[in-house]
This record gives C-alpha cells, sequence and structure tokens, in this order.
C-alpha cells in the first residue's frame, strides 16, 4: 500500500533525475562525486520542504536538491561545465548551491563546518519565532567530526528547529564505518545529546521521507532536533575515477539488489500506482531534459579572468559603515 | 558631543549596548556572557537590559557558536560572538577562517556575514590567556582586523564593526580593559575601519604601534621629547585592511619607521608593514625599519620570565635609537 501516491509519483521522478544527471556528470568530469544508489537521502529528506525552510544537502546528490528548490538544469550544467552563468561565477564549486533559494552553500572545502552553519540558521529561525525549519544531510565519515558533536549538542540544548541527516553510505573514500568508530548505529549518538535518534532504511524514500517530515513536525512545534540515520551505500568510488579496489566485489553486489530506485518502482508498479510504460517515459523524459540542458548550457559563455573578482571581496567599503 | 569618562572595556559595552538598542537583529553569545557578565566583565549589563532573548550564554563549543553566526548571519541577523579569549580562537578556525570570509565574494554579493567576533588577548592584570594570533587572520582575505588601544577607540571601532556587513575580528587587550578612564564621546562616536590614528604628531621618527604597545611608545616619544628628538606615535588600529595611505605619509613626515606589538615579531604583523613602506615608501626612508616584537619562544608564565619575554618600553626607546643612528 502506498499512503500517498502522489508524493512517492514525485519523488521517483526526482530519483530518476538525480541518476540519470549524476551519469552525465561522471562522464563529463573524474572528478564528479557519484552518488548512485544514495538518491534516496536526499530525495526524501528535502522534498516537501517549504520556501522559507532551509536546506543543507551534503554535497553527494546535492545537485537534485537544487532542482526541487526551483533551479534550472542548465544552470546545474553550467556550473558542471565550469561556465560563467554557475552560480559562484566559477568562484565555488558546482555542489554549492544559490544561496537565495535558502540552500546553505558549501562555503569550503572542509567537511563539518556547514552542520553548525545550519544550525545557525536554525537558530535566527527561533529568534525570529518563524516556524520555519532546517535541514541538514552529511555523509557517515563528516559525523565523526568534532564540528558535527559540537552542533548537534548545541541544537539540542538550544531545542533549535533542525533535523540532522547522516546519510550514511558505509564509505569516507577508502575508510569504512566500521573502523572509523566503534558505535553499532550512528542514530545512537543523539541519546549523547538528549535527543531523539531515528535509524531508518536509506534506500527506501518513503521511509526517510516519512522519518524527515516526522523530524520537521517536532521541529516546527518546538520540540527541538531529530538525529536521523538513513543507511545506504556509495554504488561507485568516492570520485568517478575512482575505482574503489579497496573494498569487496561482494558488498558491492549485495548492496546492488537493494537499489532505492527500483525498489520505488517495484512497489508503485505492485499498487498499481505507475505502470511499467509511465516508468518507462520517466526514464526517457530525464535522459531527455538531461541531454537538453547539457547542450543548452555548452553554449552559455566562459568564465573571464576579470571575474576573480578583486574589488567585490568586502561588502561594506572601507573607511565607514 | 558630550562625553564622559570610562574604561576601556565600559566603553566596548557602551558601543555594543547602543548597537543592540538601535537594531534588534543585533545580539550576542558566548561563554559566561549572561548573568555572569563576561570574562573580564565584557559584557557587564547587558544581560540586565536584554535579558535571554538576545543574549545567549554557549556551551564550551567555540566552533559550533561560530559556525551558528555564520548561519545566522546568513538568516539576516547580525551576530556578536564573545570568544573568551584570543586563545581560544583556533578551535573556531575553519568557521573564521575558511568560511566567514569568502561569503560575500563567493555567493557575488547576495549573501553577507556581518558578524563582530570579540575576544581577548594580550598581557594582562592576571596573567591569562595572553597569546597574541591577530597576525594570522591578517593574512586571511576578506576579514577586517581591528585592535584599539583606547576606550575612545574602543566604543568607535565596536559600534563601526556591529554596522560592518563584513565579519570583523575584534582583538580587546586585556592590560588596557580595566586601565584609566579616558574622554568617550556619548552616542553616535563611529571610528572608521580602515584608518590609522596618529595619537601623538613627530617629525623625526615613527612608531606604528597597536593595542598596549602603543602607550608604550606614547611613553617612549615623552622620554625622547626631553632630549628634543620628535616620535611620532601612529596607532595601527586596523590591522587588515592595513591603513596603507596613513601610514606612508607618516613615514613621509618623519622619514624613519619603528613599528612595534606585543605579538611575535617573526611573521608579525611588524613584517606586513615593513614591506608594505619598504616596497611603496622606500623613497622616503632614512634608517632600515626596525620591529620591536616578542622573541620566538612559547609565553611563559612565571611573572619573572614573563617579564623578560614581554617587548616594553625600553625595547621601543632601544629601536628609535637604532634608527636615529642612521642620518639623511
Ligand atoms: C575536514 C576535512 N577532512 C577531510 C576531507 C577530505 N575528504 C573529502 S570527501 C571525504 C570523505 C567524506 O566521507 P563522508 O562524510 O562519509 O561522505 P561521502 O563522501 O561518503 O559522501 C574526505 C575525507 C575534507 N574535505 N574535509
Amino acid at each position: 500500500m502506498i499512503e500517498d501516491p502522489k508524493t512517492a509519483v514525485a519523488m521517483h521522478r526526482w530519483m530518476v533525475l538525480s541518476r540519470v544527471l549524476d551519469e552525465a556528470c561522471c562522464q563529463e568530469s573524474a572528478h564528479w562525486f557519484p552518488s548512485r544508489g544514495e538518491e534516496a537521502v536526499p530525495v526524501g529528506t528535502f522534498y516537501g520542504l517549504r520556501p522559507d525552510d532551509v536546506c543543507a544537502p551534503g554535497y553527494r546528490g546535492s545537485p537534485i536538491v537544487f532542482v526541487m528548490r526551483g533551479v534550472r538544469l542548465e544552470q546545474v550544467w553550467a556550473g558542471a561545465l565550469g561556465k560563467r552563468t554557475s552560480f559562484g561565477r566559477g568562484r565555488h564549486f558546482s555542489f554549492t548551491a544559490p544561496i537565495e533559494l535558502r540552500v546553505l552553500p558549501y562555503i569550503a572545502g572542509d567537511l563539518g563546518p556547514i552542520i553548525s552553519q545550519a544550525t545557525g540558521t536554525a537558530f535566527a529561525q527561533k529568534y525570529r519565532k518563524s516556524d520555519a525549519v532546517t535541514a541538514v544531510s552529511f555523509g557517515d565519515g563528516t559525523s565523526n567530526r568534532g564540528d558535527f558533536h559540537e552542533a548537534v549538542n548545541l541544537g539540542g540544548a538550544w531545542r533549535l528547529p533542525i533535523v540532522y541527516v547522516i546519510q550514511n553510505n558505509h564509505w569516507a573514500i577508502s575508510m569504512p564505518i566500521e573502523r572509523a568508530t566503534a558505535a553499532k548505529r550512528l542514530a545512537d549518538r543523539a541519546a549523547g545529546y538528549g535527543i531523539p535518534g531515528v535509524a531508518v532504511d536509506g534506500n527506501d524514500v518513503l521511509a526517510v521521507h516519512a522519518a524527515v517530515q516526522e523530524a520537521v513536525r517536532r521541529a516546527r512545534a518546538g520540540h527541538g532536533p531529530t538525529l536521523i540515520e538513513a543507511e545506504t551505500f556509495r554504488m561507485r568510488g568516492h570520485i568517478a575515477a575512482d575505482t574503489a579496489s579497496y573494498r569487496s566485489a561482494a558488498q558491492v553486489e549485495e548492496w546492488q539488489g537493494r537499489d532505492p530506485i527500483r525498489r520505488l518502482e517495484e512497489r508503485l508498479l505492485a499498487a498499481g500506482v505507475l505502470s511499467a510504460e509511465e516508468a518507462q517515459a520517466v526514464w526517457a523524459e530525464a535522459a531527455q531534459e538531461v541531454g537538453e540542458a547539457k547542450a543548452a548550457a555548452q553554449r552559455h559563455p566562459d568564465i573571464l579572468p576579470t571575474d576573480l573578482g578583486l574589488d567585490e571581496i568586502f561588502s561594506t567599503p572601507l573607511g565607514g559603515a | 558631543m558630550p562625553a564622559r569618562r570610562m574604561t576601556f572595556v565600559e566603553a566596548l559595552v557602551e558601543g555594543i549596548r547602543e548597537e543592540m538598542r538601535r537594531d534588534p537583529n543585533v545580539f550576542v553569545l558566548g561563554q559566561d556572557i549572561g548573568p555572569f557578565g563576561g570574562s573580564l566583565r565584557s559584557t557587564l549589563g547587558l544581560w540586565e537590559e536584554f535579558g535571554p532573548a538576545r543574549i545567549f550564554d554557549t556551551p564550551i563549543s567555540e566552533s559550533a557558536a561560530a559556525g551558528l553566526c555564520i548561519g545566522a548571519a546568513l538568516e539576516g541577523l547580525r551576530p556578536i560572538l564573545d570568544i573568551s579569549f584570543g586563545e581560544f580562537l583556533p578551535s573556531a578556525m575553519p568557521q573564521l577562517v575558511l568560511h566567514a570570509p569568502v561569503v560575500h565574494w563567493l555567493t557575488l554579493g547576495k549573501a553577507r556575514v556581518p558578524l563582530t567576533i570579540r575576544t581577548k588577548v594580550g598581557e594582562g592584570p592576571y596573567g591569562g590567556h595572553p597569546q597574541c594570533f591577530e597576525a594570522w587572520f591578517t593574512h586571511v582575505p576578506g576579514l577586517k582586523v581591528v585592535m584599539p588601544s583606547t576606550p575612545a577607540d574602543a566604543k568607535g571601532l565596536m559600534k563601526s564593526a556591529i554596522r560592518d556587513d563584513d565579519p570583523v575580528l575584534f582583538f580587546e587587550h586585556m592590560y588596557l580593559y580595566h586601565g584609566v578612564r579616558d574622554v568617550v564621546p556619548d552616542g553616535e562616536h563611529l571610528v572608521p575601519i580602515g584608518r590609522a590614528d596618529v595619537k601623538r604628531p613627530g617629525k623625526d621618527v615613527t612608531v606604528a604601534a597597536t593595542a598596549w604597545m602603543v602607550h608604550r611608545a606614547l611613553q617612549a616619544a615623552h622620554q625622547f621629547a626631553a632630549e628634543g628628538v620628535e616620535v611620532e606615535v601612529l596607532d595601527l588600529r586596523t590591522l587588515a585592511p592595513l591603513d596603507v595611505a596613513g601610514l606612508l605619509a607618516s613615514v613621509r613626515r618623519t622619514g624613519r619607521l619603528v613599528v612595534a606589538h606585543e605579538a611575535w615579531k617573526i611573521g608579525g604583523l611588524g613584517a606586513e608593514v615593513a614591506a608594505t613602506v619598504a616596497e611603496q615608501g622606500f623613497g622616503y626612508l632614512k634608517a632600515p625599519v626596525v620591529r620591536v616584537g616578542a622573541p620566538h619562544a612559547p609565553v611563559p608564565a612565571h611573572p619573572t620570565i614573563r617579564r623578560a619575554f614581554l617587548p616594553d618600553a625600553q625595547d621601543v626607546t632601544d629601536a628609535v635609537r637604532a634608527v636615529l643612528k642612521y642620518s639623511a
């Protein structure tokens, strides 16, 4: 049974689009961070949030969140292709986001600080007495940083309206989570901060979405943060060029059988929500959209040396506010 | 403008209080800044006036607090982060040097981080947490770094920092904190960021100094006056971006330059000041530039070796004599 077929069908489309876009970007760039097999986490987490909610998606698989927030595919491509029309005009990486859509950018290349920054947008939401919330996702590896522990503790102490989502894909480059911590479940860490911890099947988009939405309701009602661990798997290497020779084929094969898109499709077909032809059409449309967007972005102007922006470092000129 | 006499820290708090009254988006967070009144009374009285809606005691989490400020700023608030002591800045380094300073540039001006980070450094009445790390931050594009030496400048720069739309790192010297009361203008007294200030004019030597060393330099200048030597004391006030024009104008007048700060000499701000003058004002110089700073050793605890470590007025005097030896 599918409780909310409209939402399920919408999330199916986003996941398919994410997969197709991601594969195409991997073809384009050896340094792209592949998200194959992990689509249910960003889509399930950030689908259905309000425009005044703040989204802080982890870098892996984040472009689909930008698109869900209203960014055109063509602009995602402009970033991936390094065009002048990219969000930061070449000043930052393509997995960072347009701030005006309340998507927090990856300001710098170090992992962790965005968890505190998202805690800060939640602080501002509470300061202003609005019922908007913030959702932030990040990898299992990042959850070993001090940033995670300080931020989640602070969010709990101040009962801030935020949902912390660990996208546990089992690997941090070549480091398996089992060797990175003695904790059996990352969701258990919530107990140390006095907030609820929820472990969810991260390859079941409906389960991810339900868990996040429940946490969002708590946050809006003023009950503070929730820590969600969504267990999934990094099906490809850390970057497109990484062959991931450091791990066993058996583990990858096992997770192959739990592909989140195929699982949802099977459920949609079984429930009669989607026909096989309709599912096919979703893939075909995604391929066409991604291809057309890329072709269009390829015609965008290139970045110029003058885009360095030496006179745009400061907002307030020197010598007086 | 009417004025009152107050201490350095009273002037800082007055600046914050006025800006908090003026703008409801301004709030303060830090450790023990609420009912406790802040370490060394850094926020005394703010809790009583603004209470828990505007004054936030944080756990010992400098990094999370700094990151929280960036997030809050992206949502339009204007945080003042009280980092008790400069020695705790390294705990928040990623947020302070990698994140806060680049937001405006990175987002093509669509976002900004109007964040004031205030922290205490230097030798103080209790001798704790003295290390001076301000030079690190002057290396980072996008940060404004200020370090006043008088109560009036403390208030005026604090008000400017809070109104500034960029992150401003505000170094408060502990020896000055509860020192002499000095005249501070009431109300709208704004000291512009990016401007040095001649604290004592002179025509023979410029001593460009920061914070407590400004007072050491004034002491030395006073003694030299008796010998007929006129020392100009230039208070740099803003360390980044440096007031290059103000610096060059002073060196042009005097032809000799000593740079004095309490921080380590090697890799310190003095190196940047000296290099800037060498590049852009070489023609004005009648003597090599001499730097006064701490020796390259960790800061010692015991008062006897602490005294041996800290640069003092005698070091400034020696440096001035050294540059005076060269005649035009
Ligand atoms: C502070 C910091 N340390 C190390 C790195 C290098 N690094 C980039 S991605 C990555 C793996 C992150 O693992 P995880 O958080 O689990 O996310 P995943 O890549 O699995 O999606 C590492 C170690 C970094 N960017 N920042």
